[in-house]
């Protein structure tokens, strides 16, 4: 097989999820900073960008198998052909852009190992699935890692107001969190570039080497490496303002003192998780340290209605990008004709999104709720601020 | 009939929680310390994104000049504030060395 239709297809279709990817996960990192005021948004997502561009290209260790065990792939196993990476690519570009149209972070990993999932059991039957694998790896991981996560951000957001709180008068300085705010959202941002970038190299490197193109075992080429990181680092430029909205405004309201231990905690369980060998989702990790510092903050709420539409978008990413991916792969089946259909479906349905999505645009200047209008018209018309006596203490 | 980690999973868990508390902790009391030391940090927010918490360019002036006053009636002597201020400056320091540790485990190349 040489360097076919639809070969460049994936490739095409393998960047542009990783865009989606960047694009869905700049929340993760930097929606708490954007939050707090810490950094400006389009400065936040600029630096998400830069970092994520940089740990692209820090980190390029491929995995062996485009699913980690999820099919069973190899000898005596299923062959996964490019036309099924296609499918499963299709799946989860179109699930993620679903999610962010409703605002909800969810892993693009488990949108993609669905989108395959659901091509490989069409290709293959159901048997070509480990679901064993699928518990361990996805299901349960999804479970523990909001949990986890949320449990350290509570008592990293507890322990930094308890230290920090005064009761001899004295400004407590909680303002400098916010200071510190940039480093800790960087350091999510740096994580995020090492681990996600490599996933769409992966993809694209084991399509070239089935193509004929690359040998086999070979490390992807730097042409590979430099595109899936610049679609990563336009894809978090571009900023995925809804999922920012969500988890910047929509789960609490975040203090600096509380975004600082939210985004430490993300930061410490990522790294735990991929140097102590259990997988977690980034996103899921993120958002149950948003949760966690909520909880940790005297007087904050956690708006729990989010966090379930959060959690159901969880639950339906693996069956929905599936059943988008088995779809795809159905009519993929009949053939290059089928693969023409299944594109121009495609790309239908990812432009009747976007215009969806123009109807109530989210961008750098509206993506936290009632910032354009209020916070403007607050700098002409002087808001008179009711301050009970020790509101300072708890204000910062 | 699942094979998962769980030593692996608590072992995750734990490295977690004490590093997340460990640099929480740290920075928290790097803080403290300052505001010990009467130099309260005093950081506005880069945008208002909530309309609550507008702070004028006025207001920004007078919560600065609030920290000063809060510093002058600061009970310590000069000698405690140094120490308060080196003590703040050390906890900052051993913050950064935890956050560049975090680099480099996300660098593969420094770790092999």
């Amino acid at each position: 097989m040489e360097f076919t239709l639809i070969v460049v297809l994936v490739i095409a279709l393998a960047l542009f999820f990783d865009f989606t990817n960047g694009f869905h996960d700049t929340a993760n990192a930097m929606a708490t900073p954007i939050a707090t005021g810490a950094m400006r948004p389009k400065v936040a997502v600029a630096v998400a960008a830069v970092l994520n561009l940089v740990g692209a290209f820090l980190s390029t260790e491929v995995a062996k198998t485009i699913s980690s065990g999820l099919i069973k792939e190899g000898s005596g196993g299923v062959l996964i052909t490019p036309t099924m990476i296609f499918a499963g690519l299709v799946g989860a570009i179109i699930w993620n852009l679903i999610t962010w149209l409703y605002g909800l972070p969810s892993s693009s990993s488990h949108a993609l190992f669905g989108g395959l999932i659901g091509a490989a059991i069409v290709g293959a039957g159901f048997g070509s699935v480990d679901y064993v694998v699928l518990l361990d790896k996805v299901i349960l991981p999804a479970a523990l890692a909001p949990i986890t996560a949320g449990f350290v951000a509570y008592c990293a957001t507890k322990l930094a107001y308890a230290i920090t709180r005064r009761y001899d008068g004295l400004p407590d300085g909680r303002a400098g969190f916010r200071f510190a705010q940039i480093f800790s959202s960087s350091l999510v941002a740096l994580a995020h570039g090492t681990n996600d970038a490599q996933k769409t190299m992966g993809v694209i490197t084991l399509v070239l080497i089935s193509a004929g193109v690359l040998s086999p075992g070979s490390n992807p080429p730097v042409l590979v490496i430099t595109a899936c990181a610049l679609a990563i680092a336009i894809g978090t430029y571009t900023g995925g303002w809804r999922i920012i909205r969500t988890l910047g405004k929509g789960l609490t309201d975040v203090k600096p003192a509380q975004g600082f231990a939210a985004e430490t905690s993300t930061a410490a369980t990522i790294l735990a998780s991929s140097h102590l060998g259990f997988a977690l989702s980034t996103t899921q990790v993120a958002s149950g340290s948003v949760i966690g510092s909520g909880l940790g903050r005297r007087g904050s709420s956690v708006r729990w209605g989010t966090a379930g539409r959060i959690g159901l978008g969880w639950l339906m990413t693996l069956p929905a990008a599936a059943i988008v991916g088995a779809i795809t792969a159905l009519i993929g089946l009949l053939g290059p004709v089928g693969v023409i259909i299944d594109l121009v479906i495609a790309v239908g349905v990812i432009v009747l999104i976007f215009v969806i999505s123009k109807r109530n645009n989210v961008d750098a200047r509206n993506a936290l709720e009632g910032v354009s209008e209020v916070a403007e018209s607050g700098r002409v018309v002087k808001i008179r601020k009711v301050k009970p006596k020790n509101a300072r203490r708890d204000a910062a | 009939m699942t094979d998962i980690d769980w030593v692996s999973f608590l072992l995750v868990a734990g490295a977690a929680i004490v590093a997340a508390c460990l640099v929480v902790a740290l920075f928290a009391f790097g803080l403290r310390m300052l505001s010990t030391a009467g130099k309260a940090p005093h950081v506005t927010p880069a945008e208002f994104t909530d309309a609550i918490t507008i702070v004028t360019p006025a207001e920004a002036a007078a919560e600065a000049k609030r920290i000063r006053r809060a510093a002058k009636k600061n009970p310590l002597s000069a000698g405690q504030k140094r120490l308060a201020l080196i003590v703040a400056y050390a906890c900052f320091s051993l913050c950064a060395v935890v956050i560049l540790f975090g680099i480099y485990l996300i660098i593969p190349a420094l770790h092999g």
